[in-house]
């Protein structure tokens, strides 16, 4: 994979060289060439100075044969400019955008940018650690919905998954089963398939009704 | 008028009767309080490109508003405001080069407007004594393409041309044309260029 990105920051230089390990060619674009120390000695990727939507620029460093774009500098503005350049004028395939203003992230991610904040999905991650034991919202990037592990207890023990879900409110998508061997540990469920106490069950759940989902199944 | 500087806005606020808020243009809430909803045009003018593209693309998307202005600082970055979706890209670099250029530079043109974002002019021109189209009726003198004389300024009386009247010297022809014809047409009006 041939990939650029624009910002040689913390997550930049460590997403960079992440990508080198694995045997990718990368190139690394900082309008300040002391940001590329923090890509260490052992970095062998392309490192290019120069503002990041700069159309010369980024034709050298053969935006036009990029899989992949990830705009990563400090500025919120700077990595909407940026991603544009690369989706729509050099139409890079995959093109990735950090934003740290979760309404601007909301606005963009609606006009069909790939718009990831880091702000939001840290926020919703600690509230999740806070907050509620065992569920996972920020994966799905909406707060919506969540993810909520469910150890099988003694009141949903030898229950079928169809007797579990509550329509509307919670699905259940994967049973993890204490008693396999760990390559058959993972089963996605029919409706009949059956749960043992000691499974831990992952549905998704609608976080409005959660409370009255930790009540039905006596969690 | 959205500014973000707080001292600024003040003045603003002081020496001018309009409504100021105090915050970041490529904020949608701040947008929100300046009554973007309403608004028929919006001017990006910030010192970054980037944050003028935003600001267009909010006022756009989110609220919008059909006719978007704004200064380009960096001149390469023409095309990116066009791709993006900005109506009226100004080059403010372009726009100061070019007054600049035509004050130091001895010319016998004086560009009095541009439009169509600089491609097409109004110009004034000065007929000199040793024009070669002195004497000569308007439909006589051969023109670059895409020129056409506006106005004769004759002293005090201003004429409009039509194809018998008469060029006289220290006449001030005022044309309109495009700004790459410039040349063509002060070659054909005073023999130079």
């Amino acid at each position: 994979m041939y990939t650029i990105i624009a910002g040689c920051g913390r997550v930049g230089s460590e997403l960079a060289k992440l990508l080198v390990t694995e045997g990718h060619n990368v190139v690394v674009i900082d309008k300040n060439p002391k940001s590329f120390d923090r890509l260490g000695g052992m970095f062998n990727g392309v490192t290019l100075v120069g503002n990041s939507f700069d159309i010369e620029l980024l034709k050298s460093a053969g935006i036009e044969k990029a899989d992949a774009f990830c705009a990563l500098t400090n500025g919120d503005n700077t990595n909407l400019v940026t991603a544009q350049v690369a989706k729509k004028v050099f139409k890079v395939p995959k093109v990735i955008t950090r934003i740290y203003d979760p309404s601007r992230a909301h606005t963009y991610k609606s006009l069909g940018l790939d718009v990831l904040s880091g702000t939001l999905l840290f926020a919703s991650m600690l509230r999740d650690k806070i907050k509620e034991s065992k569920l996972t919202s920020y994966l799905i990037e909406s707060p919506e919905m969540g993810v909520l592990e469910i150890p099988v207890n003694s009141r949903i023990a030898n229950k079928k998954i169809k007797e579990i879900n509550i329509p509307g409110k919670l699905i259940i998508a994967t049973v993890l089963k204490r008693n396999l061997p760990d390559e058959r540990n993972i089963v996605i469920p029919d409706p009949d398939t059956a749960v043992e106490e000691g499974d831990a069950l992952m549905g998704v759940v609608k976080t409005a009704f959660l409370s009255e989902i930790r009540k039905t199944l006596g969690l | 008028m959205v500014e973000k500087d707080p001292e600024v806005c003040e003045q603003i606020a002081k020496s001018l009767d309009i409504l100021v808020v105090q915050g970041d243009g490529s904020d949608a809430h701040v947008l929100d309080d300046a009554g973007l909803t309403r608004a028929d045009v919006v001017a990006a003018v910030t010192g970054d490109d980037e944050d003028n593209l935003i600001i267009c693309q909010l006022a756009k998307e989110k609220f919008n508003v059909s006719r978007t202005v704004a200064r380009i600082n960096d001149p390469r970055n023409e095309r990116i405001f066009t791709e993006l979706g900005v109506d009226v890209p100004v080059d403010a670099t372009g726009v100061i080069a070019k007054i600049i250029e035509e004050e130091v530079s001895f010319s016998d043109l004086v560009t009095l407007m541009s439009f169509r974002r600089g491609k097409l002019a109004i110009v004034r021109i000065d007929l000199p004594e040793d024009s070669p189209i002195i004497n000569q009726r308007v439909q006589d003198v051969a023109l670059p393409p895409d020129s056409v004389l506006v106005s004769i300024i004759r002293g005090d009386e201003v004429i409009v041309p039509k194809g018998t009247t008469v060029l006289k010297a220290m006449d001030d022809i005022v044309a309109l044309t495009l700004v790459e014809n410039e040349k063509q047409l002060l070659q054909s009006l005073i023999g130079k260029s």
